[in-house]
C-alpha cells in the first residue's frame, strides 16, 4: 500500500516538473505594520508546501526580490527581528515578477499572546479547561488581534461561543479535549515561544488542517523548524496571577546535513497582588528534533509537557465579599503551621510526544501524517469528610445571613447571631475567614481507634487520567493553479480513568471508603453504603484507605473518533471558493471499575446480587438493572459537517466574503451519562448537536489601514449539559442533566486600524455586539448519587429560555399583570464589548493605550430554579414574585476598564537584542467588575409561609484591579 | 540604557515584597499542634445554675461559670446539634448548635461554660443552656455562631467518661436527675408508640391538616426504632397506616395515598416501655443511624426485658430516655 502510495505521488510528481526555464519572480519592500516605515535585513523565505524554493534578505530600504521562479503558488515567509513572522500568499503567474508592493509586520512587543496561563483558575468542576478565552489570536485579523488581549481580562468569548466549539491542532492533530472537548491550551502553557507559530481561521472558514466547526480552528505547528531560529531568554513579572516567570528556548536552525533542533524551558513561580492561595508552581519543557532530506521527507520528533501544581480561585456570594471588604476574597485556602496552605490544587504532569511525517514529493503535492500521544495524570484536590462539619469558611451556616434576614419570610430571624457572625468575619476572629487546617487535624487526631486514627477530613484528588493516542493523515494537492484539493484522515482512541485518591489525610491515620450520604439514607444496611461492594464483600468490611489510595468511585471513560474530510479551493481571478465536508464517528462508553453498594448490577453470571439474604440490585423505572461496574451501553454517533466559502478580492485590498457550514456533532462523553460518578445510566435520547453556522465579511487591507466587518448567524440544537449539584430538598449530591438546550448566535464584529498624519500613530478600535440567547426549554433530569430514585425524570424547564415580566407596584409588590417577556442569555461574557485606542510605535518604541467597555453580560442560570417546581413552592401555587425571583436571570453592570501598554527593545552589535513591555491593566483599578459566576442550585425551603423557596444567593468572579506584566527579555 | 533597566529591575524588586504568596509554593507544611486546652475554674454547679430558673427564660448577665463533662455523643445522630455536660449535682443540655459535635468534645472531655449572655429556657420540662430566641418560639435558641461559641464554651481536658447513673422508678422522676446519663433496668415493651408525620413536609407543619398522628395506644406496625425516608416509605406503601387520619379528620392515609399527596421524610418515633407503673418512652430521630433497626421480636413480643442506658429527658411530663446508641439496649430474658 505504501509503496503504491509513494509511486502515485512520484508520478503526480514529475507530471508537475515541465522542462523550462522560469522566468517568474516576486518583490517588494518590507515595511513595518505600524509606522509604514522600511524594515531593514528581514528574511525572506519562499516555501512550496514544505519545501524552501528560495531565501533572500531585505536591504536597507527593506526591498528584495526572488527570480526564477516558476508559475504556481506558493507562501513567502517574512522574518525579521522584533517582529512577527508573517506568510502572504504569492502567485506567480505567465513568468512575469510580481510586484507585492508593501509587505507589512507587525512588531513583536505590541501584541500578548493570550493563552490560559494567562488567567487565574476558576474553581469549578471538572477538568479546569473551562474558562480558557476562545478567542483566537490572529495577527493578520485586526479585530481578533485587538480583542484576544484587550477582551481578555473579562473572560470574553467570541460571539458568545464556549470553548470546546473551538478546533484547536497541534501539529496537524485535534487536541480538544476527548472527553469535554475544552481547549488545551495549559498542555502547553509555558512554552509560548515554541508554540507561538499557528495558522488560524475564524468562523466557519475552511482550514487547510480540517474543516473545523462554526467557532474558528488555529493549528499550533509546534515543530522544531517552526521555532524562531537563536535563543531567547526572558524574565516576566505578573501581577495578578504569578510573580515570576522565566523561560529560555534555544532553536537551531537547519543544518547542511537538514537537522534542526529546538529546546524550551520554563517556570512559572510564586502569587500574586489578588488574590490570596492562588499560586503556580509550573514548569514546563520542550525538545524536537527534525530532519531534512532533500526537501522531500521530513520528519520530526517532538516531546513536550507542563508539570505543575496552581492553586485555584472560589467564588462566593456577594455578603462574603462584602464583609471582607474585598471582591476578591478567595475561600479556599488557610493558614496551617502559619503558612498559606490552599485546599483546591491542580496538579497535572501531562506529558505528550509526537512523531510527523512530511512528504513533499514535488510543488504540487504535499502530505503528511502526525502520530501524536497524550498521556500522565490531572489531578485537582478538595475536601471530602465524613460526618464532620463543612470545613469551607464561607458555607451559608456561618454566614450572618444565615441568622437573619429582613425579609421575615426566610424564617431567619435572630439579629444578634447574625451581629455575632459579623463581627467575626469583619475582624477575623480566629482566622474564621479562612480554612482553619489546625482544627482539621485536631479532628482527625481525636479520632482514635483501634486501627489508629480515622479521619474525618481529607484532601482528596479528583482525577481524569487521559491516554490518548492519535494519527492523523493529511494531503494537499495543486493540480493547476486554480485548484487545490485537500483531504485528511484521523483517528483518536482515549482511554481516561475517573477516579478519587487520597492526597492527604490530615494528620490521621486512614480515611474508611464509604457513601456518607447513603450511610444516613440506608442506615440499616451495610452493603448499600458500600463505594466499593467486591472489597467489602471479601473482606467483611469497607477499605480503609491511606494516602494515594483510589476510592470513592472509579472508571474509564473509552472513546473511539474516526474523521475522513475533503475540500476543493477554487480560485480564478478575485474570486476564491472552498467547498469542504467531514464524515466520522464516534463511539464512547462507560466501565465502572468499582461497584457500587447502591448499583450493584447483575454478578458476573447475570444473576442479581444478595446480601444478608435480600436482593440488593436496584433496577430503574424500564425494570433494568442499574449498574456501576462494567460497560454501559456503547453509544455511537455518526458525525458530518459541511462547509461552503465564497470570496471575492476587489482590486485595491476590499474582500467580501461569505461562509456558511452545518454539522453534527456528538455529544461528549462529559454530556452523556445521567451520573458518571456511580453508574452506567445514559441520558434520555442522546442524540447529535446540530449547529447551523453563517457569517458575512468585508474586509479592507491597504495604506497602512486595516478594516472588518463582520455580521454573524449561528443556531445551536440540542447540546446537553450535566452539573453536580447539592439539594437542599434532600440533604444529599447528585447531578442535573439538561438535554435539548438550543442557543441562537447573532451578532457583528468591527475592527479597524487608521493611521494618523504623526508617523507612527495609529487609531485602533474593535467592536462586537450580539444576542446570544436560548432558544428552547430543555428538559431536566435529575438524580441523586445516593438513591436509585430519579428526583425528577425529562421535567421541562419551562423558564429557560424566558421568563414572563410582572412590573413593580409603588409598594414594591409585583403586579399580577404580565408586562411581556424577558429573553434569557447565554451567560458569562459580555455581548457587547468594544475597545478604542492609539498606538504609536517609533525607533523600537511602542505604546498602546485603550479604553475598553463590557456590557450584557449574564450570569449562569441553575435549571431547578427555573422549573414550575421552584416557582410554585411548597404551596404548589405560582406568583409573580416567584417567577420573578427564581426564574429570572441577572444581568451584570457595565464595565470599563483603561490598559496601557509600553516597551522598548535595543540592538546590540545587531546580534543581541535587549527589550522590555511593560502592561498595564485595568489602570482606573476598578474592583467592582464581574467576569461570571453562577446561580446556586440550593434554594431557602423552610420558610415562615410554606408559599415559596428563595434562591441561595448567587456566587461571582470578580476581576483583579490594577495590575501590570513586565517581561524583560534577550535575544541572540 | 542603564538607567531605565535597573529601574526595571527595581519595580521587579518590589513586586515581590509578600512573604505569604511564596508559602504554597515551597510547601511542606508542619503538623498543627494539639489545641490548647482551657482550665477554667467554674463558679456555680449546674444544679445552682438550674435553680436560678424562675418560670420564664434566664438571660444571664452575671458571671457564672459551670464545668461538667460531656456525657453524650452525637456520633449516631440521635442526639443532634446539643451537648449534654454533666457535674457531681446534675446534667444540662448545652444547644451548641452545630453538627458533629462528637469530633470536637468528647465523652468524658471536661466543658466549661461561660454563662454570662446566655439564656436559660425550658422546653417541655427540660432546662436547657442556649441563646435568646427573639421570636419567642422557644425559651432559647441555639448558639448556632462559631465566634459565639468560642466565647462560651471551653474544651477542658480530656477523662474517662461518666458512668451512668442506675435510676429506679422514683429516681425517674426526680427532676434532679433529667438531662444526666442514666441506665434504667428491667424494662418492657409496652406496645405502643407516637410518631406525627406531615404529608407534605415541606408545607405547613403547624396546620392539622398537614399532620397525621399514630398514636392511640397502638404500635401501627412500626417495628423498627424510627424511621428514615426510605423506610417511611415503605410503611406507608404497606397500607399499615391507611385507617389513620389527618389531624382535622378530614381525609384517611388511604385516600392521601391515592391522590399521591405524600412525600417521604424521615421521622421520629416514641417506642413506650414501661418501668413499673411508670411508662418510658425511647424517642429516636429519624436521622440516627440506627433509625431503621428493627426492634428485636422477643421485646416487640414482651418475652425479654430490657436494661436502656441513656439521657434522661422529660416532656410534658412524659419521661423519655434518649440512647446515644444502640450500646444502650441491652436485652435479657
Amino acid at each position: 500500500m505504501r509503496k503504491l502510495l509513494i509511486s502515485v505521488f512520484s508520478a503526480l510528481a514529475a507530471l508537475s516538473l515541465a522542462a523550462q526555464t522560469p522566468t517568474g519572480g516576486v518583490k517588494g519592500t518590507v515595511i513595518n505594520r505600524t509606522d509604514r516605515v522600511p524594515v531593514s535585513g528581514a528574511t525572506l523565505r519562499l516555501m512550496s508546501g514544505a519545501t524552501e524554493i528560495g531565501k533572500v534578505t531585505a536591504d536597507a530600504q527593506g526591498n528584495f526580490q526572488l527570480s526564477g521562479l516558476e508559475d504556481g503558488i506558493y507562501d513567502l515567509v517574512i522574518d525579521a527581528n522584533g517582529f512577527i513572522t508573517n506568510t502572504v500568499n504569492v502567485t506567480v503567474n505567465d513568468g512575469y515578477v510580481k510586484n507585492m508592493f508593501s509587505l507589512s509586520l507587525l512588531p513583536v512587543q505590541v501584541t500578548t499572546e493570550v493563552d490560559d496561563a494567562s488567567f487565574g483558575e476558576f474553581d469549578l468542576d471538572g477538568l479546569g479547561y473551562e474558562d480558557t478565552p476562545t478567542i483566537l489570536y490572529d495577527q493578520n485579523d485586526v479585530f481578533n488581534n485587538l480583542a484576544s488581549y484587550n477582551f481578555s481580562a473579562i473572560r470574553f468569548k467570541a460571539r458568545g461561543y464556549l470553548s470546546e466549539s473551538q478546533d484547536v491542532y497541534l501539529a496537524g492533530v485535534k487536541m480538544n479535549d476527548a472527553l469535554t472537548g475544552y481547549s488545551p491550551y495549559s498542555l502547553w502553557s509555558g512554552l509560548n515561544e515554541v508554540m507561538r507559530d499557528k495558522a488560524t481561521v475564524i468562523g466557519s472558514e475552511i482550514s487547510e488542517y480540517g474543516i473545523g466547526g462554526y467557532n474558528g480552528l488555529v493549528n499550533i505547528y509546534g515543530t522544531p523548524s517552526k521555532v524562531r531560529p537563536g535563543t531567547r531568554f526572558s524574565v516576566l513579572t505578573n501581577s495578578a496571577l504569578y510573580r515570576l516567570r522565566i523561560m529560555g528556548t534555544y532553536a537551531q536552525p537547519e543544518n547542511d546535513k537538514g537537522w534542526s533542533y529546538a529546546f524550551s524551558a520554563s517556570a512559572r513561580l510564586g502569587g500574586n497582588d489578588w488574590i490570596n492561595g492562588v499560586y503556580y508552581r509550573s514548569f514546563a519543557f520542550y525538545a524536537g528534533v527534525e530532519k531534512n532530506w532533500n526537501d522531500v521527507h521530513r520528519l520530526s520528533l517532538v516531546a513536550f509537557a507542563a508539570p505543575g501544581r496552581r492553586g485555584a480561585q472560589n467564588a462566593s456570594t456577594q455578603e462574603v465579599y462584602d464583609l471582607m471588604g474585598d471582591n476578591m476574597y478567595n475561600s479556599n485556602w488557610g493558614y496551617q503551621d502559619g503558612k498559606v496552605r490552599n485546599s483546591r490544587n491542580r496538579i497535572t504532569f501531562e506529558p505528550i510526544a509526537f512523531l510527523k511525517y512530511d512528504f513533499t514529493p514535488s510543488r504540487k503535492l504535499s502530505a503528511s501524517a502526525t502520530l501524536l500521544y497524550r498521556g500522565g495524570k490531572n489531578g485537582y484536590t478538595a475536601f471530602d469528610w465524613y460526618n464532620a462539619q463543612d470545613p469551607r469558611p464561607d458555607y451559608y451556616r456561618n454566614l450572618p445571613s444565615y441568622f437573619y434576614m429582613e425579609n421575615a419570610d426566610y424564617n431567619r430571624l435572630n439579629p444578634s447571631k447574625a451581629a455575632w457572625a459579623r463581627e467575626a468575619w469583619e475582624n477575623n476572629y480566629d482566622n474564621i475567614a479562612h480554612v482553619n487546617w489546625d482544627r482539621l487535624y485536631n479532628v482527625n487526631r481525636n479520632n482514635a481507634t483501634a486501627d489508629g486514627n480515622r479521619s474525618k477530613y481529607i484532601l482528596e484528588e479528583r482525577h481524569a487520567d487521559q491516554n490518548d493516542l492519535n494519527l492523523a493523515g493529511s494531503l494537499s494537492w495543486r493540480p493547476s493553479l486554480n485548484w487545490l484539493l485537500s483531504a485528511g484522515i484521523d483517528g483518536k482512541i482515549n482511554r481516561t480513568e475517573y477516579y478519587k485518591s487520597v492526597n492527604d489525610l490530615l494528620g490521621g491515620d486512614y480515611f474508611v471508603n464509604i457513601d456518607q450520604y447513603a450511610e444516613r439514607d440506608f442506615s440499616s444496611s451495610d452493603a448499600a453504603i458500600q463505594n466499593d461492594l467486591d472489597y467489602f464483600f471479601e473482606h467483611g468490611e469497607a477499605r480503609k484507605v491511606k494516602k494515594g489510595d483510589k476510592y470513592g468511585y472509579d472508571y474509564y471513560a473509552h472513546i473511539f473518533k474516526g474523521d475522513v474530510w475533503a475540500s476543493g479551493k477554487y480560485t480564478f481571478g478575485g474570486l476564491e471558493a472552498t467547498l469542504g465536508g467531514r464524515l466520522g464517528g464516534t463511539k464512547f462508553w462507560r466501565e465502572g471499575l468499582m461497584r457500587k453498594g447502591l448499583f450493584p448490577g447483575l454478578d458476573d453470571n447475570g444473576q442479581p446480587i444478595s446480601y444478608g439474604g435480600k436482593v440488593i440490585t436496584t433496577y430503574d423505572s424500564e425494570g433494568k438493572p442499574i449498574t456501576s461496574k462494567g460497560d454501559s451501553k456503547k453509544s455511537s454517533f455518526l458525525t458530518y459537517s459541511g462547509k461552503l466559502n465564497l470570496a471575492y478580492n476587489f482590486t485595491g485590498g476590499h474582500r467580501v466574503s461569505g461562509n456558511i457550514s452545518y454539522s453534527s456533532e456528538a455529544p461528549y462523553f462529559d454530556k452523556a451519562f445521567v451520573a458518571p460518578r456511580t453508574r452506567n445510566t445514559l441520558m434520555n435520547d442522546l442524540t447529535n448537536v446540530k449547529a447551523f453556522s453563517g457569517d458575512l465579511n468585508y474586509m479592507y487591507a491597504a495604506n497602512g489601514y486595516s478594516f472588518r466587518i463582520t455580521g454573524f448567524y449561528t443556531t445551536l440544537k440540542d447540546q446537553t449539559d450535566v452539573m453536580s449539584v447539592y439539594y437542599d430538598l434532600n440533604n444529599s449530591f447528585g447531578n442535573f442533566a439538561l438535554s435539548g438546550i438550543d442557543e441562537r448566535h447573532l451578532g457583528m464584529e468591527l475592527g479597524f486600524e487608521v493611521p494618523t498624519p504623526l508617523t507612527g500613530l495609529s487609531v485602533v478600535g474593535a467592536f462586537t455586539a450580539g444576542e446570544y440567547v436560548y432558544t428552547s426549554n430543555p428538559r431536566l433530569t435529575a438524580t441523586i448519587d445516593n438513591s436509585a430514585t430519579v428526583v425528577y425524570d425529562n421535567l421541562l424547564v419551562p423558564y429557560w429560555k424566558s421568563n414572563p415580566k410582572f412590573d413593580r407596584n409603588a409598594d414594591g409588590t409585583y403586579s399580577s399583570v404580565q408586562n411581556g417577556s424577558q429573553k434569557h442569555y447565554v451567560p458569562s461574557t459580555p455581548q457587547t464589548a468594544a475597545s478604542l485606542g492609539l498606538s504609536y510605535f517609533k525607533n523600537y518604541w511602542f505604546i498602546d493605550a485603550d479604553v475598553e467597555y463590557f456590557g450584557r453580560s449574564y450570569l449562569d442560570m441553575s435549571p431547578l430554579s427555573k422549573t414550575d417546581f421552584a416557582t410554585a413552592g411548597p404551596d404548589r401555587i405560582v406568583t409573580p414574585a416567584e417567577i420573578m425571583d427564581l426564574a429570572s436571570q441577572e444581568k451584570f453592570n457595565d464595565a470599563w476598564l483603561v490598559n496601557i501598554s509600553v516597551g522598548k527593545s535595543w540592538y546590540i552589535h545587531r546580534k543581541y537584542q535587549i527589550g522590555f513591555n511593560l502592561n498595564a491593566r485595568n489602570v482606573l483599578n476598578n474592583k467592582n467588575i464581574k467576569t461570571g459566576g453562577f446561580e446556586q442550585t440550593r434554594m431557602v425551603d423552610n420558610t415562615v409561609s410554606k408559599e415559596r423557596y428563595y434562591k441561595f444567593d448567587s456566587k461571582y468572579f470578580y476581576m483583579p484591579g490594577f495590575n501590570y506584566m513586565l517581561n524583560l527579555y534577550f535575544k541572540f | 540604557m542603564k538607567k531605565i533597566i535597573y529601574s526595571l529591575l527595581i519595580v521587579l524588586g518590589f513586586s515581590a515584597v509578600s512573604c505569604d504568596e511564596w508559602e504554597p509554593v515551597l510547601g511542606g507544611y508542619d503538623d498543627p499542634d494539639d489545641e490548647a486546652l482551657v482550665t477554667m475554674t467554674s463558679n456555680t454547679t449546674i444544679a445552682q445554675l438550674k435553680a436560678m430558673y424562675k418560670g420564664s427564660p434566664l438571660h444571664i448577665e452575671a458571671n457564672v461559670v459551670i464545668e461538667g463533662q460531656v456525657t453524650s455523643s452525637d456520633k449516631s445522630g440521635n442526639i443532634y446539634r446539643s451537648l449534654y455536660i454533666q457535674d457531681n449535682t446534675g446534667g444540662i443540655e448545652v444547644k451548641i448548635g452545630l453538627s458533629s459535635l462528637y469530633d470536637e468534645y468528647k465523652v468524658g472531655q471536661l466543658v466549661s461554660v461561660k454563662c454570662e449572655g446566655l439564656t436559660l429556657g425550658n422546653y417541655g420540662g427540660m432546662l436547657q443552656l442556649g441563646v435568646e430566641d427573639p421570636t419567642g418560639s422557644y425559651e432559647t435558641a441555639y448558639m448556632d455562631v462559631k465566634s459565639l461559641i468560642a466565647a462560651h464554651v471551653f474544651k477542658g481536658a480530656k477523662a474517662e467518661p461518666l458512668a451512668p447513673v442506675e435510676l429506679d422508678e422514683a429516681g425517674l422522676k426526680d427532676p434532679a436527675n433529667y438531662g444526666k446519663y442514666v441506665t434504667v433496668k428491667n424494662l418492657q415493651y409496652d406496645k405502643q408508640i407516637f410518631c406525627l408525620w406531615y404529608p407534605n413536609p415541606n408545607g405547613d407543619t403547624k396546620a392539622q391538616s398537614n399532620r397525621v398522628f399514630l398514636s392511640d395506644n397502638k404500635t401501627w406496625g412500626v417495628t423498627t426504632w424510627a424511621m428514615s425516608a426510605k423506610k417511611f416509605a415503605a410503611y406507608l406503601n404497606s397500607g399499615i397506616w391507611d385507617a389513620a387520619t389527618l389531624g382535622d379528620g378530614t381525609k384517611t392515609v388511604a385516600q392521601l395515598r391515592k391522590e399521591g399527596a405524600v412525600t417521604a421524610s424521615a421521622y421520629s418515633v416514641s417506642q413506650y416501655f414501661k418501668m413499673g407503673g411508670t411508662s418510658v418512652q425511647v424517642r429516636t430521630s429519624g436521622y440516627s443511624k440506627f433509625s431503621d433497626t428493627e426492634i428485636d421480636s422477643d421485646i416487640l413480643d414482651g418475652t425479654a426485658k430490657v436494661n436502656l442506658t441513656g439521657i434522661l429527658t422529660i416532656y410534658n411530663g412524659s419521661q423519655q430516655l434518649t440512647l446515644l446508641d444502640l450500646s444502650g439496649v441491652e436485652k435479657h430474658r
